[in-house]
């Protein structure tokens, strides 16, 4: 009997340890929840969205370093508002908005995004402050800062639904050569796109490089820094109203798939793929992991890519010159169109959009902060951080102090993310603009950068703008710009006899795709515009 | 037999069973009032009983969409040939494993094979890029160096189906004889002995003992995999995937992806879940059923 | 004689088929390691292969130097026994109790448990739901919504239903009760299939993240993965960055990430050589004769 009893009590002790395990996860639960501190906010709070990349420095965080409480001490303490950030993952930052938002409670008052197509939703299912009547009570400074041609882009149907970072250059696009062939071969560097096809095969079959066949006269990816210069240069001059309806804007990106011109684009990148003069493996690469290598090798002879892209330390062109000690780049132009001209694409002069949630109790104070920010050197001292000790200023653009201590760089860290209203530093002028921005990079590049932020400007394209949201584009948007993207590597991939019927039938899908709805919804709006 | 004496005599089973159908009350069937998300109109800032109830709108405009099919047929057909291919192989490998004599070879063996499992795909993603690539891949590297022409893993579709094969195999053989050996411990030495004295082969031993021995774990396993025919996870095809074989390599996890989860239309995520759930739920039943008839093992 | 040529040449080909397999299990590895080790412009031009070039330990100076790294794997293994110890007493109970063929009402419970495996609630009702039982930011946002899986349940019960029911008859004749057998007779029979299942829900724990994304905004309750994800992340996400206009220093070495997937992926390597002993076989042998 006793025997028995012994087993019954160890039996229960197995459920009375799984009972407690439950028990006590609800007492710390509550515990950590009354810490957090979940209670009703004081009147004056704040809670700001800040993305989380996960790379703060030891010792601080996303939303706990130098920077957040230089904003609570000179924007918190100022107006006696509580200031909070929440971090959300960068990575996921569509979803987890959503999450916190469709969850009614935990929304920070200040939320931002990249993605037109999440700022569209929330302002259609009503989810959103107007801020008109803010900006003119409490935004005058923020007005100005930004502009109108930037704060349109925030509107919804004609109402500012968020309010759009600047943006420092619009400049996309510039191309590079290997000057060091050219002068091999004695070549001129090329002006034209006849031109650079001559270059192109004299590198294919004179192989400067001494690569062994392995020669990738044009490095080529399936990323837009790459073909996008070349594809427009093919496209045809047309009329403001044909451009407004034949564009197709895919998540935040105008893709000139029905302008005129783009099957001739396909059909020389088709051309140039099977002579052998661009990357075999382009379609794999979406993210430029081979090409970088193949530059990095000495492989490549030429490519497009954005202004700034392989100047960075550790970069491309660090990796280029270590390898290859003789190896040169220079910047170039030479993709013109039907008119000689060199058009490429530039940016459209906004970055992330800022939403204030419709269910904010604090709008006013959002509004205030953004204003605040715009203010007396705010922006500036987050981005680049204190007079004397992180930077020098050079005819007022501030150059950086190299080699900062720990303790210094920590207090940089998360700058760019805080700094919201803008993306890229901001002066009086354009010119100061660029002057800053080709001074961040170390002096050995800055004459070549020079170079390709004037060429990533010259005849630039700017993004068709439209007052009322295309829905198609937001409801097809990513499937279609897949479906581009799978119709350029087909029809490039093929055979060039075959080149006509894969690219009709791709393009066919496409249409049905979604592809049509928005042409007739683009005609449509433009004939409502007018 | 009276129900309180019953239960007087079994009650302790039914006081074990009480935190975990706490447990699946709590924290599974709580939240499943979100499947209703399929038949409304999600509005992020109405909520889930807030926003419009739509009917079967969200269904209509799914099965209305060409690649909703597209994306079906190739998540069936990558799952039906991983059944072929992957579920055996660490069948395979553990009776290998089993049978091996040498007791260091044995346990190194299975520590390495596993390591593949831990490897996340972005990075497998990156390896297999400069595996297979077709004009820097290290294969074609070596073909091309022999005189031989370059092999398309991945650019063509047919290819690229025994890339992605290959790839599972090696990223879950290993983890998968885990499940196996552990079966195979189970297994009575003595029928073994008794199999040697009386002369039988090793492959005679593998069909009479071994494997009936460790039935009830493949059927199990099997029956498992059935029901998960219609579902696909996203990140292997969607790592090895790419532009130029999507004809085979969009499966409905990318789909729901790109249509549902990138531009926030719940709506049409959830149709699908509950789409590939209805449909995984009754293919289970219905290999339990099958299974139960002609092995009579079943998990049900 | 014919035999023992047969069996040789049987053994044999397990030892080269497995040789092969190890083999190409162990390259990618041996790359990542080999990574880790190697200098910037080797590793961007992609010479490294499975040996280190330009050979130096900066990367492990770098992770082994940063406290909240250290910290995280402290937390990490913390995180991941606490969940496996909970896990496992949770399945057990149900596998146990759903075992019993004749159980009345088994059908049914089986059945609600088996629906749990295809139908979900989404991310944002199971966010609601960990709000409102006030776990966000809480070790137990990491640890109840998984406590029993059902798979890992079935599993469980389909080596259950092998021991023979003689066994626990005879314990319960002998005036054992249900708990008694269950942990006198059923649980040392099973170890092979209790290990296996710890070390499920044990690397399960550790490789996932996804929960955390949602669900944990403090530091402190960072697991390794989820640092390892932002840094690969971080890196996928470049094109990106350069838009936000702060690429500068944010890109992060390869040798660095690769000396952190490393980091990250050891010590849950190393649980298993640990655990093999208990797949010895033969346990069941002693057991059926006493």
């Amino acid at each position: 009997m006793t025997n028995d009893n012994g087993k019954r009590k160890l039996a229960l002790g197995l459920s009375a340890v799984l009972m407690s395990s439950m028990v006590l996860s609800a007492c710390s639960s509550k515990d950590s929840s009354e810490a957090s501190g979940n209670g009703a906010a004081p009147a004056g709070s704040l809670k700001i969205e800040i993305f989380d990349r996960g790379n703060a420095p030891a010792g601080v965080t996303a939303s706990d370093n130098f920077l957040t409480n230089y904003v609570k001490e000179n924007f918190g303490k100022a107006n006696n508002i509580n200031v909070e950030f929440v971090p959300i993952p960068r990575s996921e930052e569509v979803t987890k908005l959503n999450v916190l938002m469709a969850s009614g409670t935990d929304v920070p008052d200040i939320v931002f995004t990249y993605d037109s197509g999440t700022f569209n939703k929330y302002a259609e299912q009503g989810g959103l402050t107007d801020l008109t009547p803010l900006l003119q009570e409490h935004g005058q400074n923020l007005t100005k800062f930004l502009g109108e041609d930037t704060l349109r882009y925030g509107q919804y149907d004609g109402v500012q639904y968020s309010i759009p970072a600047k943006r420092s250059t619009i400049g996309k696009y510039a191309s590079f050569i290997r000057q060091d062939w050219l002068d091999k071969l004695g070549l001129p560097v090329p002006a034209t796109s006849e031109e650079l096809y001559n270059t192109l095969t004299a590198f294919k079959t004179k192989d400067p490089g001494e690569t062994g066949g392995k020669v990738i006269p044009l490095g080529m990816t399936i990323a837009a820094a790459q073909y996008d210069s070349l594809v427009w240069s093919f496209i045809k001059p047309v009329s403001e109203q044909e451009r407004f309806e034949l564009t197709q804007n895919l998540s935040s990106r105008d893709y000139p798939i029905l302008l005129p011109g783009f099957k001739d684009a396909i059909q020389y990148m088709n051309k140039l793929y099977n002579e052998g003069l661009i990357s075999k493996d382009f379609a794999l690469d979406e993210n430029k992991e081979t090409l970088t290598q193949n530059i990095g090798n000495g492989l490549v002879g030429a490519f497009s890519d954005d202004n700034d892209a392989i100047f960075y330390p550790d970069g491309t062109y660090d990796v280029l010159t270590k390898n290859n000690p003789k190896a040169v780049l220079s910047a170039i132009d030479p993709f013109t169109n039907s008119e000689g001209k060199t058009a490429k694409p530039v940016s459209a002069p906004n970055g992330m959009y800022i939403m204030i949630p419709k269910s904010s109790k604090h709008a006013v104070e959002a509004i205030k902060y953004l204003d605040w920010m715009s203010t007396e050197g705010h922006l500036q001292y987050i981005q680049n951080g204190i007079e004397g000790e992180h930077y020098t200023l050079e005819d007022g653009v501030p150059v950086s102090i190299p080699d900062l201590s720990v303790e210094s760089s920590n207090k940089l860290s998360g700058g760019g993310d805080i700094g919201i209203i803008a993306n890229g530093r901001i002066f009086e002028s354009q010119e100061k603009n660029n002057e800053a921005f080709v001074k961040s990079f170390r002096t050995q590049y800055q004459d070549i950068i020079a170079k390709s932020l004037t060429i990533s400007t010259t005849n630039p394209i700017e993004p068709v703008f439209t007052s009322r949201p295309i829905e198609a584009e937001s409801k097809y948007g990513t499937t279609l710009s897949d479906k581009i993207k799978q119709l350029m590597v087909k029809a490039t991939m093929v055979p060039p006899g075959e080149f006509e019927v894969t690219y009709e039938s791709m393009l066919k899908d496409y249409m049905s795709s979604g592809g049509q709805a928005i042409l007739d919804e683009r005609k449509a709006a433009y004939s409502e515009q007018k | 037999m009276g129900y309180t004496r019953y239960f007087r005599r079994n009650w302790q089973m039914y006081a074990l069973l009480v935190l975990p159908m706490l447990f699946f009350i709590i924290f599974k069937y709580g939240p499943m009032y979100g499947v209703q998300i399929a038949f409304k109109d999600f509005n992020f800032f109405k909520g889930i009983g807030g926003s419009e109830w739509i009917g079967l709108d969200g269904f209509r405009e799914v099965f209305a969409n060409q690649d909703f099919y597209i994306t079906l047929r190739n998540t069936l057909m990558l799952n039906f040939l991983d059944l072929i291919v992957s579920f055996p192989a660490p069948l395979i490998i553990a009776i290998m494993l089993f049978e091996l004599k040498v007791v260091w070879f044995k346990k190194l063996s299975q520590t390495i094979l596993y390591i593949p499992h831990f490897i996340s795909w972005v990075i497998i993603g990156g390896i297999v890029y400069q595996l297979f690539g077709q004009q820097s891949g290290m294969i074609n590297n070596l073909l091309t160096s022999l005189g031989l022409d370059a092999i398309p893993f991945l650019s063509d579709k047919n290819y690229w189906l025994i890339t992605y094969l290959l790839t599972g195999v090696w990223q879950s053989a290993g983890w998968g004889t885990i499940l196996y050996l552990a079966a195979l411990a189970g297994i009575n030495k003595e029928l073994f002995e008794a199999a040697e004295v009386d002369g039988a082969g090793r492959i005679k031993r593998i069909l009479h003992i071994t494997i009936p021995g460790i039935k009830p774990t493949i059927v199990t396993l099997l029956i498992i995999n059935l029901g998960n025919m219609i579902s696909i996870g996203f990140e292997r095809p969607f790592v090895i995937g790419n532009l130029a074989v999507m004809e085979y390599s969009d499966v409905l996890s990318t789909f729901v992806y790109r249509i549902g989860l990138e531009s926030g239309q719940y709506t049409l995520a959830t149709v699908v879940g509950l789409f590939q759930a209805v449909v995984g739920l009754l293919f289970l039943l219905a290999a339990n059923y099958i299974s139960k008839k002609l092995t009579d093992e079943s998990i049900l | 004689m014919n035999e023992r040529a047969a069996n040789k040449a049987f053994d044999t080909w397990i030892v080269i088929c497995l040789t092969l397999s190890v083999l190409a299990c162990l390259i990618p590895f041996v790359h990542i390691l080999a990574v880790s080790f190697s200098g910037t412009v080797p590793i961007a031009s992609g010479r490294v292969t499975l040996f280190p070039m330009d050979f130096n330990i900066e990367a492990y100076k770098k992770v082994f130097s940063d406290a909240a790294m250290i910290r995280s794997l402290g937390f990490t293994i913390f995180l991941t026994v606490l969940f496996t110890a909970l896990c496992m007493m949770m399945t057990v109970a149900a596998g146990y109790a759903l075992s019993k063929k004749d159980l009345k009402g088994r059908k049914i419970f089986m059945f609600l448990i088996v629906v749990t495996m295809f139908f979900s609630g989404g991310i944002i009702p199971e966010y609601i739901l960990t709000r409102e039982l006030h776990l966000l930011n809480t070790i137990w946002a990491l640890v109840l919504p998984g406590l029993i899986s059902p798979f890992y349940m079935i599993i469980l019960i389909s080596f259950l239903a092998g021991i023979p029911d003689a066994l626990k008859e005879s314990a319960e004749i002998d005036g054992s009760s249900q708990f008694g057998t269950l942990i006198r007779i059923i649980l040392p029979l099973s170890m092979p299939v209790l290990a296996t299942l710890s070390l499920f829900y044990a690397v399960g724990r550790w490789n996932g993240f996804q929960d955390t994304l949602m669900y944990i905004t403090k530091p402190e309750l960072y697991p390794l993965q989820l640092k390892l994800y932002h840094m690969i992340q971080n890196s996928q996400v470049s094109d990106l960055m350069r838009m936000e206009g702060n690429a500068v220093s944010t890109v992060v070495p390869e040798s660095l990430k690769a000396a952190t997937v490393m980091f990250a992926t050891v010590p849950i390597l190393l649980v298993y050589p640990w655990l093999q002993r208990y797949f010895v076989s033969g346990v069941m042998t002693g057991a059926v004769k006493g």
